[in-house]
């Protein structure tokens, strides 16, 4: 299959023309790499949905206009979501800021610029490379062992693509230490009328009997393309509950990797995707559960209308040995136009004896007769819709594990519905 | 209050109603009796504006306002109910929402307040205790996982509170154990009033026994064939329907 690939020479230029600093060497180093890989293809099996050619086109365009110092945090910045009392990171075009006086003697957020060693950074395949070899910062969160943080630390990535295109790189690396609490919420957002691709990676570490809270937000602008990145590693007695929400972009890929190899391990995923017009958005999802007993619970959920096409993918890999791993899987579409597409499939793949495992996949439509049933009791068509989506989405919204961030992501949802339902209409 | 003329139906390629007429005045109870496939079913939720049913022929008139150029949430509005013989199960949609929704929509129309949260828990307690129904069905999904009573109940539950000028049960009774067929006949003879009708569509004449119908019309191959008083219900309980295909072949 052919397809576009990043000009090299460009993108060599670009990596050497970064001012030194301490980050020189690791871009270098995945420099090098990436040049050996390029982006991924869908000829490769985990991309065979997603074509990244749009995102190659981008970035070959912004390297060769590079040298022009991007405008960045402009002053329409930090959008309603800061409103949500939490220790904020802001990421604006790549370039981070802390009030970090602000934050508690528990919570430690440190800037790679300033000196955290650049082993902590991964650059193990194709997106990470490209993420690390353009990297300008990266911060690292540390939460202090046996304490529970009071507030959610707040990470708010922002990107404005003024004119002409950009792309950026993100890097967020958190360690949680041993049975420490503390709960997350990640915004994503854009503004800018230029072409924009984001590529964003955040590297967790849970150590033994900590809990995490994660919620995500993506809710950019519809001409946005980003690739998202969380991988976690779960130690012995730790919880993860991630909670992730695609509402906005127009060509969104997110693996979220999952590592389970403490006992008594278990992690969360729960998503919604909500997509309209020509989005599309995939979802990729790992779990290896590495011993036994572990737990994973996943739920996704997505409604697309029009020609929006969408992918779910939810791998768990059952290592030899993890016997008493407890591994459950679901994925439930709403198909609200007969032009929206999804592609859901779930891998198992079992090395061990005594396992519980599940999955499920559902493609449905609105029930008509359910409509009906609420139109005769006096709702509109537009209402009885909404009311029935709405629920239908609530399964995963009630999952959030950040209660800090429910108003937020609820009032984001109900409007993004609203505009998706009124699509309907005009096909 | 409602004026059926000469309806004609059809689904898909198939007519199902053949001429039905119909006349029914503020502060009457009819029932509508007949076999299976005879198109009372049909005719309920041609009425009530199902649109996988094509008016072919014929007029329905509602509070002198034609019927059926109206949206079925139109026809709500207006004061029609319409208790489904099988009421849709909408999982994570509260019952209580959909009640109050409902309600709101009509006051709406009316030029009334909408009603408030308070207000709304007190008169569907009030109504749930007339019709002996557990106070906790306000808090489960609309219909979701309810029994076969349970999910009738909820249909006389929401007609109560949403007092109907009109109210068709279609076989409301069907499937109720005696206390469940009880409750809805309290239901309904607690909506029986001057100003309102109802039309019993039914199999059976058991529920007759508690709801006392003013007329009683036998629907036949998609019409009326016979109409009476409830004594008609009586002989057709004893006779069955054959006599009357007998009686009109000959």
């Amino acid at each position: 299959m052919k397809h576009a690939v990043i000009d090299q020479a460009l993108f060599d230029r670009t990596v050497n023309a970064i001012p030194e600093d301490a980050l020189t060497g690791l871009r270098s180093r995945a420099a090098s790499g990436f040049a050996k890989s390029g982006f991924p293809t869908p000829g490769d099996e985990d991309w065979k949905y997603t074509n990244l050619t749009p995102a190659v086109s981008l970035s070959n365009d912004w390297l060769s206009s590079v040298g022009e110092s991007p405008d960045f945090r402009s002053a329409a910045g930090l959008d309603a979501v800061k409103k949500i009392d939490a220790y904020w990171v802001v990421i604006e075009n790549g370039q981070i800021t802390l009030d970090s006086q602000m934050f508690p003697d528990n919570l430690s957020a440190t800037l790679m610029s300033e000196g955290f060693s650049d082993g902590d950074i991964a650059a193990d395949d194709a997106m990470t490379r490209f993420n690390a070899a353009l990297l300008r910062d990266a911060v690292k969160i540390t939460v202090a062992a046996n304490t529970t943080l009071d507030r959610p630390i707040g990470i708010l990535i922002r990107d404005e693509a003024a004119k002409k295109s950009l792309v950026t790189q993100s890097r967020v690396v958190i360690n949680i230490q041993e049975n420490a609490n503390a709960k997350f919420i990640e915004a994503h957002v854009s503004a800018g009328a230029g072409e924009h691709f984001a590529n964003n990676v955040v590297q967790m570490n849970i150590e033994a009997g900590a809990n995490a809270s994660y919620v995500r937000l993506q809710n950019r602008a519809r001409h946005h393309i980003q690739t998202n990145k969380l991988s976690a590693s779960i130690a012995e007695g730790a919880v993860l509950n991630h909670c992730a929400f695609d509402i906005g972009g127009l060509l969104v890929r997110n693996d979220l990797i999952i590592d389970l190899h403490g006992k008594a391990s278990a992690v969360t995923m729960s998503g919604l995707y909500l997509a309209g017009d020509e989005q599309h958005i995939d979802n990729h999802t790992r779990v290896d559960h590495q011993v036994g007993p572990s737990t994973s619970r996943e739920e996704y959920r997505g409604i697309l209308n029009r020609k929006s096409r969408c992918v779910f993918n939810g791998k768990a890999i059952v290592h030899k040995g993890a016997d008493g791993t407890d591994a459950q899987q679901s994925n439930h579409n709403l198909l609200l136009s007969g032009d929206a597409e999804i592609d859901t499939k779930p891998e198992l793949e079992i090395y061990a004896d005594d396992v519980k495992c599940s999955h499920g996949a559902t493609v449905g439509q609105l029930d008509e007769s359910a409509i009906f049933y609420l139109r005769s009791r006096g709702l509109t068509k537009d209402a009885a819709t909404q009311l029935m989506t709405r629920a239908f989405a609530q399964a995963v919204i009630g999952m959030n594990p950040v209660a800090e961030a429910q108003d937020f992501v609820s009032a984001a949802i109900d409007a993004r519905l609203d505009s998706l339902i009124s699509d309907a209409h005009h096909e | 209050m409602l004026e059926i003329k000469d309806l004609n139906a059809t689904i898909g390629e198939t007519q199902i109603l053949n001429g039905v007429s119909l006349s029914v005045r503020a502060g009457e109870v009819h029932a509508i009796m007949g076999p299976n496939g005879s198109g009372k079913s049909t005719l309920a939720q041609v009425i009530a504006g199902h649109d996988d049913y094509k008016v072919t022929g014929g007029t329905v008139r509602f509070m002198d306002e034609d019927m059926l150029d109206l949206e079925p949430e139109e026809r709500a509005r207006r004061g029609f109910f319409l208790g489904f013989q099988y009421p849709a199960e909408i999982p994570g949609v509260n019952n209580a929402y959909l009640l109050k929704a409902a309600l709101n929509a009509k006051r709406t129309y009316n030029g009334e307040p909408e009603i408030d949260a308070f207000e709304f828990l007190k008169l569907a307690r009030e109504k749930m205790k007339l019709l002996d129904m557990d106070p906790s069905f306000l808090n489960r999904g609309v219909n979701e996982g309810f029994s076969g009573g349970e999910k009738k109940r909820n249909e006389i539950l929401q007609m109560a509170v949403l007092e109907p000028r009109l109210a068709i049960l279609d076989e409301t009774d069907s499937g109720l154990d005696i206390d469940a067929l009880k409750s809805v006949a309290n239901g309904v003879n607690a909506l029986r009033a001057a100003d309102r009708a109802v039309i019993l569509v039914t199999h059976y004449q058991r529920l007759l026994d508690y709801v006392e119908p003013d007329f009683v019309h036998v629907l036949s191959n998609g019409r009326i064939v016979r109409s009476g008083d409830k004594s008609l219900a009586l002989e057709l309980e004893e006779k069955g329907y054959d006599w009357l295909r007998e009686a009109k072949s000959a």
